[in-house]
C-alpha cells in the first residue's frame, strides 16, 4: 500500500504534464465542438450536437473523408510492398550495401516541405522533367484525377524509407538458425518467406501499419505544399478542410467538429490495430 | 495588381526576413546604446520636440518604390513632427490577411495606417479593428469617389476606410484580330462565342477566350461577373439567393465555354491571372478577361502585341447588363492607435487627389477619385481612362458583409468544380446555398 502511494507520488509530475499537453486541448476541442464559435465577431453560443448534424449532410466533409481514406490506404500498400522488397534486399550482404542503405534512406532525411516544392516542380505541366521524361503533356497537379495520384506518389516516395528502416530492423532479430535448418530441410525460397520471414515480421508489420495509418490519415504538408486541396477539392483531405475552417475562415466551432471526426477516426483505426497486434504476439 | 494570390513564393524569404530581423535587432539596440551614452553627455538635445512616429502597414507597392517614398516624405515635410514608418507585408493577400487578423486581434497598437484589400472591410469594421472615421469624408466630398468603392467602405451606415485605388475586371480583345475578320467587340457572351469561333477556325494555335478559373479568389471574381450579367446574386438582403435559376444558367455557360463550345482551353480551370496575361501577351488568344494592370504590360517595348490591344467592359447575357467586379485598396486607422489626428491627416493625404495622381504616375494605381479621369496629364499617359471610367463607375463589390471570407471559402471549391466538370451546376449551388445558411445563422441567431 505504501509503495503503491509512493509510485503515483513519483509519476504525478509526468501524469500532470500528459493531462495538460493531450487531454486538455482534446476536451477544450470537443468542447468548441459544440459551440458556434466566431472568435472575431465575439460570437460564441452553446448548440449542443448541431455542429455534427450538419457535418453529417456537408458533402464537402464525405468529399474530404473519401480522399483520406483513398489516400491512406493506397500509400500505406505501396509502402509497405515496396518497403518490405526493399528491406529484404537490403537484409543480404552485397558489394556497396551500406552506400545503398544511405540512398535508400535520403528521402526519409529531407522535410516534407521541401520534397513537396521539389516534387511541384517536377510535376509542372510545362517545363517539369517528368513530363520531359514521358514525352508527355499531362497536367498532374492541374487535373482532379491526376493530383490526388501525384500527391500519393510524393507520400511513397517519402516515406518508403521509414517503412525500410523499421522493416530491416524487424528482419535482423530473426535469427539466422532458422534459415540455416529450414534451407538444410530443403525449403526454397518463397517457402521461407512464407513460413519463417513473414510469421516472424508480423508484428514489426504490424507496428509499421499502424503508424504509417495514422500518419497517412492526418496528412496535411504534402498537399498544402503541392495542390492546397485543389483542383476542385480533389486534393481534399480531413485534416485540410479543418485547417481552412479553423484558420482561415476562424469558425472555430465547425473545425473543431472536423477535428474531433479526425480524433475518432484514428483512434478506431488504432485500436483496430493494437487488437490485431495484442492477437499476433505469440506469448 | 488585386487577387494574385501567390502564396507559394514567399515561404523561402521568410527565413531570411527573421535573419534579418534579429541582425536589425542588434544593430537597434547598439545604436540605442550609443544614443543614450550621448545624449547623457549632451543633455541639450533633449529639449527637441518628440516627434510622433506612425507606422503605416500596406502591400507590396508594384511599380517605382522610390517615388513611393518620396510621397510620404512630402507628407513628413508637410507635417513636421510627424514621422511615417511604412512597413511593406508580404505579397499574397491571403497572409496580409492573416497578419492583420492576428495582429488585430491581439489588440496590437503598433501600427496606425493599414491598406485593405475591398472584401476586407465589412470583416474588420464588425470585428470592432477599425476606428470609426464617419466625420472625415463629408457627403460632398464622398461624391467625389466612385461610388463602388464607397459601398465597400461603408458598414452599418458608417465609415471605416477610405478608397485609396480602383480596380475593376474587363474584357482585353486583340484588335487587329477582330478588324481582320470585320468584327466589332463583343457586347453579349454569345457575340464573344461566335467572335471567338470564326477566328480559331482560321488562326491555328489560338484559343479564343481565357480567364480565371483556378481555385481561389480570382475565380470568385470571375463567376460573380457571369452571375450578375444574369441578373444573378449570391445574398439578397439578408436571404441567400445563390441557388437560383439565374445562377445556374450562368454557371453552366462558363463550364461550357470549355465544353461545349470548346472556345476556352482546358488550362483556364487552374489559371490565375499571370499565367493568362503570358498567353495573351505572346499573342495566342482573342480574348482575356483581366485587371486593367495588364495593359501598361502589353503596350511595353518588345511586346509581341504592342498596339493590337483593345479593352471594353465584359460581355453580357442581356446587352447592356454588364458589370464588372471591384477590386482595389482602401485606407482604414488601427482603432487602438496611440496617434489617432496623425494617423487621419495620413489618410486624408495618401487618398488626395495630389496623392492619387502621383501614385497612378508611379506605380500605375488607379485613382478612386473620379475627377483624375479628365487629368490632362494623366490621359497623356493613358488614352483609355475615359473607358476606363465608365467601367469603375459600373464596377460592383462582391457582397459587402463581414463573413465574405467564408462565403468565398464555400464559393471557390463549389465554382471549381463547376469549371471542371466534376459537378452540375444545380449540384454545386444547392451545397453552396445549404453551406452559407449555416454560415448566416451565426449572426441572425444570436
Amino acid at each position: 500500500m505504501i509503495n503503491k502511494d509512493r509510485g503515483i507520488r513519483y509519476v504525478a509530475p509526468a501524469l500532470a504534464v500528459l493531462l495538460l499537453i493531450t487531454a486538455y486541448p482534446v476536451f477544450y476541442v470537443l468542447y468548441l465542438s459544440l459551440h458556434r464559435e466566431l472568435l472575431i465577431f465575439k460570437i460564441s453560443k452553446f448548440i449542443g450536437p448541431d455542429n455534427f448534424f450538419f457535418l453529417f449532410q456537408d458533402d464537402r466533409f464525405w468529399n474530404a473523408l473519401k480522399n483520406t481514406v483513398y489516400f491512406s490506404t493506397l500509400s500505406v500498400s505501396v509502402e509497405l510492398a515496396l518497403g518490405l522488397c526493399i528491406a529484404l534486399l537490403l537484409n543480404r550482404s552485397f558489394r556497396l550495401k551500406g552506400v545503398t542503405r544511405a540512398v535508400v534512406l535520403l528521402p526519409w532525411a529531407i522535410p516534407t516541405v521541401v520534397s513537396a516544392r521539389m516534387w511541384e516542380l517536377i510535376f509542372n505541366s510545362d517545363f517539369g522533367v517528368l513530363n520531359y521524361l514521358l514525352g508527355a503533356h499531362i497536367n498532374w497537379l492541374g487535373s482532379p484525377s491526376w493530383a490526388i495520384h501525384a500527391a500519393i506518389l510524393v507520400d511513397i516516395w517519402k516515406t518508403t524509407p521509414f517503412v525500410v528502416i523499421l522493416l530491416t530492423a524487424g528482419l535482423q532479430i530473426i535469427p539466422g538458425e532458422l534459415y540455416r535448418a529450414a534451407r538444410t530441410d530443403g525449403a526454397g525460397a518463397w517457402k521461407v518467406f512464407r513460413t519463417i520471414t513473414l510469421p516472424l515480421l508480423l508484428p514489426v508489420i504490424l507496428v509499421v501499419l499502424l503508424f504509417r495509418t495514422l500518419d497517412a490519415f492526418r496528412v496535411f504538408d504534402v498537399i498544402y505544399v503541392l495542390t492546397g486541396g485543389g483542383p476542385a477539392n480533389a486534393t481534399e483531405t480531413l485534416s485540410l478542410y479543418a485547417y481552412k475552417i479553423l484558420f482561415q475562415t476562424l469558425q472555430f466551432g465547425y473545425g473543431s467538429a472536423i477535428s474531433v471526426m479526425v480524433f475518432v477516426c484514428t483512434g478506431c483505426i488504432s485500436v483496430f490495430y493494437i487488437k490485431l497486434m495484442t492477437g499476433s504476439t505469440p506469448r | 495588381m488585386p487577387d494574385v494570390q501567390d502564396g507559394r513564393s514567399t515561404g523561402g524569404a521568410s527565413t531570411a526576413v527573421i535573419q534579418s530581423d534579429m541582425h536589425a535587432q542588434i544593430i537597434t539596440y547598439l545604436l540605442l546604446g550609443t544614443i543614450i551614452v550621448n545624449s547623457n553627455c549632451f543633455p541639450g538635445t533633449k529639449d527637441a520636440p518628440p516627434a510622433s512616429r506612425i507606422v503605416f502597414k500596406h502591400g507590396k507597392v508594384s511599380g517605382d518604390y522610390e517615388r513611393f517614398k518620396t510621397l510620404l516624405k512630402a507628407f513628413e515635410k508637410n507635417n513636421p513632427g510627424i514621422v511615417v514608418e511604412d512597413e511593406a507585408l508580404p505579397a499574397s493577400t491571403d497572409e496580409q490577411h492573416q497578419f492583420y487578423v492576428i495582429n488585430f486581434e491581439g489588440g496590437r497598437a503598433d501600427f496606425d495606417v493599414v491598406s485593405m484589400d475591398v472584401i476586407w472591410v465589412p470583416e474588420f469594421s464588425r470585428a470592432g479593428w477599425l476606428l470609426d472615421i464617419t466625420d472625415m469624408l463629408s457627403e460632398k466630398e464622398k461624391a467625389e469617389f466612385f461610388p463602388g468603392p464607397i459601398r465597400a467602405v461603408t458598414y452599418r451606415n458608417r465609415l471605416y476606410a477610405v478608397p485609396w485605388y480602383i480596380d475593376a475586371g474587363l474584357l482585353f480583345f486583340r484588335k487587329d484580330l477582330l478588324a481582320k475578320y470585320g468584327l466589332s467587340p463583343p457586347e453579349t457572351w454569345q457575340d464573344l462565342v461566335s467572335s471567338s469561333l470564326l477566328i480559331m477556325s482560321t488562326e491555328p494555335g489560338v484559343h479564343g477566350f481565357i480567364w480565371q478559373g483556378k481555385q481561389y479568389e480570382g475565380l470568385v471574381c470571375n463567376a460573380l461577373e457571369y452571375l450578375w450579367s444574369n441578373n444573378g446574386d449570391v445574398l439578397r438582403g439578408e436571404r441567400v439567393a445563390i441557388n437560383s435559376p439565374e445562377n445556374i444558367r450562368a454557371l453552366r455557360f462558363m463550364r461550357d465555354l470549355i465544353a461545349r463550345y470548346g472556345v476556352s482551353p482546358s488550362l483556364v480551370t487552374t489559371s490565375s491571372e499571370e499565367p493568362c496575361r503570358h498567353i495573351f501577351g505572346n499573342g495566342r488568344a482573342v480574348f482575356m478577361r483581366n485587371w486593367p494592370y495588364a495593359w501598361n504590360l502589353f503596350n511595353a517595348e518588345k511586346s509581341p502585341v504592342k498596339g493590337r490591344v483593345g479593352i471594353t467592359t465584359l460581355p453580357s447575357f442581356r446587352k447592356g447588363a454588364s458589370q464588372p467586379v471591384l477590386g482595389g485598396w482602401q485606407l482604414g486607422i488601427n482603432r487602438h492607435t496611440k496617434h489617432p489626428a496623425e494617423a487621419r491627416a495620413l489618410v486624408r493625404f495618401l487618398t488626395s487627389p495630389e496623392s492619387q495622381k502621383m501614385l497612378f504616375l508611379a506605380a500605375g494605381y488607379y485613382p478612386a477619385r473620379k475627377s483624375l479621369y479628365r487629368d490632362r496629364e494623366l490621359m497623356l499617359q493613358q488614352s483609355f481612362l475615359p473607358e476606363l471610367y465608365r467601367l469603375f463607375m459600373k464596377a460592383r463589390p462582391r457582397p459587402v458583409t463581414p463573413y465574405y471570407m467564408m462565403l468565398s471559402q464555400v464559393l471557390q471549391p463549389e465554382f471549381s468544380a463547376v469549371v471542371a466538370g466534376l459537378k452540375t451546376p444545380e449540384d454545386a449551388l444547392a451545397s453552396a446555398q445549404k453551406q452559407i445558411e449555416h454560415i448566416l445563422e451565426a449572426e441572425y441567431d444570436q
